[in-house]
């Protein structure tokens, strides 16, 4: 007893020691920025001339931004409808593959190559493909006698864009994620439930999904962070329009930020954004620990 | 044995990375804290027979960098006391940002001149006034709106490189086909390019004039004898006739006349422009534009005529381009001075630079040159700088046309709002923003 607890004595040494690279780099690159932005956001710091500490100005201001609450509504928006999608349509594509076929790796590739392109070179595709006269969509819709919308430029369906770009990027690494949990499924589970005579709907229910519990829980954390601080692909696709509909918050904190040097303010913003994450995660934790795993 | 090597080897790379952290924080305090002028005397003048080395900044790369680069190696031949040295920043003003009060300061910078008022107040740009009267520099050469813009608090941060203005662009050979005469004013503009439209069914074959770009509002609004911001410079002025009147012109040729489409030119590079294409008889573009139509040669027959007139036959376009401006961190500011003084305060180099990079100079008396005077395709765009204006110099403007008007104006164009309620609500979040982002100090 005593001699274990030792070796995990020693255990526990060396792994502080292996990990404390990986510690020390996210001390000084996250940790330490993430305080001094919080101190920044109590002052007037515009990067070039000053830094006075103004104290809660930068708070007051933020609650009579129109515009970032809007930012805010557009990510919300987006992550309620973008987060299930993801973990859906990703499962799906999952159990599909799961299958020892033959020629089932090549279409494993297939599904993760859009994870593989760069956001803004696939953005750009798509901006062809939903071009409202000369794209794909609209013209595949011309054969049954349907005028497409101009899907970026309208504020109905910009939005509606962006999640369906995103999702067709975003599925390809969560295949992989949710593979590699369907893999560590013990089949005598699934052996036992069959002899027990239930059908395959049951055993998902029952077996696969509370088994993939963990899996669920890391890939719907990634996706609200990813969601909640979406950028790259809204700005090249609609650059923030159609009348403000696909700006988000991180668009307005760079812009107030880099653009116009309010870097004080811009870290209030930040904060707000981090809180907004904070909340979605916790949300998810507790959706996710009242379901409670069978095994 | 085997431990204690995995452990000393641990902690030697602990304190290999521990000690590259330290390194570069004790590099970065050292020049944070460096406005020194230890470090001023130790640099080499140009007294001491070697020649001083200055950097010049700029964020265009591909082409421009050669144009630069042809610049820099042509002044550093005309003389051996300054060596000029081209460095390519891709995201310039960020890099500037950090580099401005640490001490990696460039000497000189391309300078998108709108920047001037955000940037000035803040003591990161050097004012060139004294060398300008030291040298007897003649400021009537320049374009006065381009000075403009490059003066904050009347001090003078640097010279025009390059200007320029929107013009309309036509399609001649769809004008010829439907015998008509390039517009002049906006009844001729609407009429011309509800002739030109060609629907095929739900379908727009050819869209008569662009109304792409909603943030050209301020151009229009000039035109129909209008401006962005009240005499004071402290809120917007356009919630008024004159702007109704522009929302007009837009309802009639996007909903009534049906020349246009919204979307119709989102994402179509430069191979499919809808104007090279021949999908778009006019638009309103800049002479930045001339180099890419013109290598379509006989496939793209195009003209260019000065902005029509508005309602009361007032003219309207908006100037921008690029100036030169030394920075405040700089420790040979003389020496950059020399440089930008030689490239546009000298016909001839400023000629050498224009020509090679089909730039409108910013030095007037270059365009007297027979490259400009006996090409047609520049007199537009020359007539048109003699009425075209700068943006309101307001820290906050671009915020408000961007985030304040633009979004407005796109719920008017997609019908899901009226124009009137349009105005007011430009105004009034256009207003906010100006306020929120006024004080620079």
């Amino acid at each position: 007893m005593l001699r274990s607890r030792k070796l995990n004595g020693h255990q526990a040494r060396m792994a502080y020691l292996f990990i404390s690279p990986t510690i020390l780099l996210f001390a000084v690159f996250t940790v330490i920025p993430v305080f001094m932005a919080f101190y920044l956001s109590f002052t007037n710091y515009d990067v070039l001339s000053r830094m006075d500490w103004i104290g809660l100005a930068n708070y007051r201001k933020l609650i009579n931004d129109d515009l970032l609450w809007q930012t805010f509504r557009n990510v919300l928006y987006y992550t309620v409808i973008f987060v299930p999608l993801n973990i859906l349509t990703s499962l799906l594509v999952a159990l599909l593959l799961n299958k020892a076929r033959m020629g089932v790796k090549v279409f494993r590739t297939l599904n993760y190559l859009p994870t593989l392109t760069s956001a803004v070179a696939a953005a750009t595709v798509w901006l062809w493909i939903l071009h409202p006269e000369f794209g794909l969509l609209n013209g595949f819709l011309g054969y049954f006698g349907i005028t497409g919308p101009a899907w970026l430029s309208q504020t109905d369906t910009a939005m509606a864009s962006v999640i369906m770009v995103t999702l067709w990027q975003a599925i390809g690494s969560n295949m992989v994620i949710y593979l590699a949990g369907l893999q560590g499924v013990p089949d005598y589970l699934y052996e036992s439930a069959k002899l027990d005579g239930a059908n395959a709907l049951q055993r998902f229910r029952f077996i696969t999904w509370p088994q993939l519990r963990p899996t669920t829980f890391l890939v719907s954390t990634m996706s609200i962070i990813g969601a909640l601080q979406l950028f790259d692909q809204a700005f090249v696709l609609t650059q923030g329009g159609p009348a403000n509909a696909t700006k988000t918050p991180v668009y307005l904190i760079y812009q107030q930020g880099f653009n116009q040097l309010q870097m004080g303010y811009a870290s209030s913003q930040a904060f707000v954004l981090a809180l907004a994450i904070l909340i979605f995660s916790l949300v998810n934790m507790k959706l996710s620990k009242a379901e409670e795993s069978i095994v | 044995m085997k431990k204690w090597m995995g452990l000393a080897l641990s902690c030697f790379m602990v304190l290999s990375i521990l000690a590259a952290c330290s390194k570069n924080n004790d590099n970065n305090a050292a020049s944070s804290g460096n406005s020194s002028p230890a470090k001023e005397s130790s640099s080499p003048k140009a007294e001491n027979g070697k020649p001083v080395e200055i950097t010049f900044w700029g964020d265009w790369g591909g082409e421009g960098q050669k144009q630069f680069e042809t610049m820099v190696d042509a002044f550093n031949k005309s003389q051996d006391k300054i060596r000029v040295k081209y460095v390519l920043q891709q995201d310039m003003i960020t890099k500037f940002l950090t580099a401005a009060t640490s001490g990696g300061s460039p000497d000189i910078m391309f300078w998108d001149r709108w920047r001037t008022d955000l940037y000035a107040p803040k003591n990161v740009l050097h004012p060139i006034n004294e060398y300008m009267d030291r040298d007897g520099i003649n400021k009537g050469d320049y374009y006065d709106e381009a000075l403009k813009e490059l003066s904050h608090d009347g001090k003078l941060y640097g010279l025009p490189l390059t200007v320029d203005a929107r013009a309309l662009f036509y399609n001649k050979k769809m004008f010829a086909a439907a015998n008509l005469q390039p517009p002049t004013t906006w009844e001729e503009l609407a009429t011309d390019a509800k002739a030109l439209t060609k629907w095929n069914g739900n379908k727009l074959d050819v869209a008569g004039f662009s109304l792409g770009d909603a943030g050209l509002f301020n151009m229009y609004l000039q035109q129909a004898g209008g401006r962005m911001m009240n005499a004071a410079n402290d809120a917007t002025d356009f919630n008024n006739e004159k702007g109704i009147s522009v929302l007009n012109l837009w309802d009639r040729m996007l909903n009534q006349d049906k020349v246009y489409k919204i979307g119709f030119e989102q994402g179509l590079g430069e191979g499919t422009d809808a104007f090279v294409t021949g999908k778009l008889a006019m638009l309103y573009t800049g002479p930045w534009m001339l180099s890419t139509y013109k290598k379509f040669g006989q496939d793209l027959d195009f003209g260019v005529v000065p902005p029509p007139a508005g309602p009361n036959g007032d003219k309207g376009s908006v100037m921008g381009g690029f100036g030169l401006v030394i920075a405040e961190g700089s420790k040979h500011k003389d020496e950059a001075w020399e440089f930008e003084k030689w490239w546009l305060a000298n016909k001839d180099n400023v000629l050498l630079w224009s020509k090679m990079s089909l730039n409108i100079p910013g030095f007037k008396p270059a365009l007297d040159d027979p490259f400009f005077k006996d090409d047609p395709s520049w007199k537009p765009f020359l007539d048109t700088l003699e009425f075209a204006k700068i943006r309101p110099q307001h820290p906050g403007y671009s915020v408000m046309e961007g985030d304040g008007l633009v979004p407005n104006l796109q719920l008017f164009l997609e019908g899901k709002q009226d124009a009137a309620t349009t105005l007011k609500k430009a105004q009034e979040q256009g207003d906010r923003l100006l306020k929120d982002n006024a004080e620079a100090k």
